[in-house]
C-alpha cells in the first residue's frame, strides 16, 4: 500500500482554516484585483472630491443675502492646493510603482551581466544596473505614496484639528486621510493582483 | 435561439426602466446633473472592449501582454465606482435631493446590468 502522493504540504498551520475562495472567485482572481483596485482608487479620489464640493459650495454665498440682520460669513476654512498635494503625490507615486518592469527587481542577473550594464553606470553596486535602477524607482514611488499618506496625516491635523474650529471642517481632513490610504492599498492590491498567474495567459494570437 | 428574442426584449425594457429613472430623477426637480451618470454608464464597458483588442503578443516581446486588459479593468472599476460615487456626493453637497440620487443609481445600475447582460449573451468572446 502506498499512499498517493500529494503536491501539497497537508499539514495545517490554522486550526480553523481560511475559507477558500468559490471557485469562479479563483479562476479570474486576477481579473477581479484589479477591478477592485481600481474601484479603491476611485473611492478615495471621489472622498477628497466630495469634500472640494463642500467646500466649494459653503465658500459661495447664497443668493439671498442681503438681509441686513444676518449677514452672510464666509467659512473659516476652505480647501486650498496644499489638501490636493498628498494625494497628487500618492497618484504620482502610484504611477510609478506600476510603470516598473517586475521582472527587473527579482531576476538575479540581467542577460549577461558584463554586457548589460549601460555605460557603465552602478559600477559600486554590482554587476546588474537595471535591478539596482529598477528597485531605486520601487523605493521612489513608495515613498511618494508613504509622504503622500503622512502628509494627508500632517493636513488633517494641522488645518482641521489643532485649530478650534466650528464642528463639520473635520470631514475635509478625515477625506483627505481616506484618499491617500485608498491610493496606497489600490497599489497594494494592484502589485499582489498582478503577480497572480492568470489562467488565461496562454492565449494563441496569430 | 428561441431564447434570443425573448432576452433581447427583455433586455431592451429593462434598459428603458433604467433611462426611465434617470431621466425621471433629474426632471422631478429640473436638475439635469444626474444625467451624468448615464453617461458614465454607457462609457464603462468602452475600455475593456478597446484594450482586449490592444491586448496581445506584441512584435517585440515573445510573451503574452495583459498590460493592455489589466488598464482595461483599471478604469471599468474606476468608471462604475464613479456612477455611483457621483450622485452620492451631489446628494451629500445637497445640489440633489437624496430621491434623486436613489434614483439615478438604480437607473445606472440597470442600465450597465443590461449592457453587462447583452454582451455576455451576445458577443463571441467571453470578455465584456
Amino acid at each position: 500500500m502506498s499512499l498517493p502522493r500529494r503536491s501539497y504540504d497537508p499539514r495545517r498551520v490554522c486550526l480553523i482554516p481560511f475559507p477558500t475562495l468559490p471557485s469562479f472567485l479563483q479562476t479570474n482572481k486576477r481579473s477581479l484585483g484589479i477591478y477592485t483596485s481600481g474601484a479603491l482608487f476611485a473611492i478615495g479620489w471621489w472622498f477628497f472630491l466630495d469634500a472640494c464640493i463642500l467646500s466649494s459650495l459653503s465658500s459661495r454665498p447664497p443668493p439671498s443675502s442681503q438681509d441686513p440682520e444676518s449677514p452672510w460669513d464666509p467659512p473659516v476654512v476652505t480647501i486650498s492646493f496644499a489638501d490636493w498635494v498628498p494625494g497628487l503625490c500618492g497618484t504620482l507615486g502610484m504611477i510609478v510603482v506600476n510603470l516598473i518592469d517586475k521582472q527587473h527587481l527579482t531576476e538575479a542577473v540581467g542577460f549577461g551581466s558584463a554586457t548589460f550594464s549601460f555605460g557603465g553606470g552602478g559600477g559600486g553596486f554590482g554587476s546588474d544596473s537595471v535591478q539596482w535602477r529598477a528597485r531605486l524607482f520601487l523605493f521612489l514611488g513608495f515613498a511618494l505614496m508613504a509622504g503622500g499618506l503622512a502628509g494627508s496625516i500632517t493636513v488633517m491635523t494641522v488645518k482641521y484639528l489643532v485649530p478650534v474650529l466650528p464642528p463639520g471642517y473635520d470631514y475635509y481632513g478625515v477625506a483627505n486621510v481616506v484618499q491617500n490610504a485608498s491610493i496606497m492599498l489600490s497599489t497594494v492590491l494592484l502589485w499582489i493582483s498582478q503577480n497572480q498567474e492568470s489562467e488565461f495567459e496562454y492565449n494563441l494570437t496569430l | 435561439m428561441a431564447a434570443g428574442i425573448k432576452t433581447i426584449i427583455l433586455l431592451s425594457f429593462v434598459l428603458a426602466l433604467g433611462f426611465l429613472l434617470i431621466i425621471l430623477s433629474c426632471a422631478l426637480w429640473s436638475n439635469w446633473l444626474p444625467l451624468l451618470v448615464a453617461l458614465t454608464y454607457i462609457l464603462a464597458p468602452l475600455p475593456n472592449s478597446l484594450c482586449s483588442r490592444c491586448a496581445g503578443a506584441d512584435d517585440f516581446s515573445a510573451d503574452y501582454n495583459s498590460a493592455f486588459l489589466d488598464f482595461g479593468h483599471f478604469m471599468t472599476g474606476m468608471m462604475v465606482v464613479t456612477g455611483v460615487a457621483l450622485p452620492l456626493s451631489l446628494a451629500h453637497a445637497g445640489i440633489i435631493a437624496p430621491v434623486a440620487c436613489a434614483m439615478s443609481i438604480a437607473g445606472g445600475g440597470l442600465v450597465y446590468g443590461t449592457i453587462l447582460t447583452y454582451s455576455g449573451f451576445f458577443s463571441e468572446s467571453d470578455e465584456f
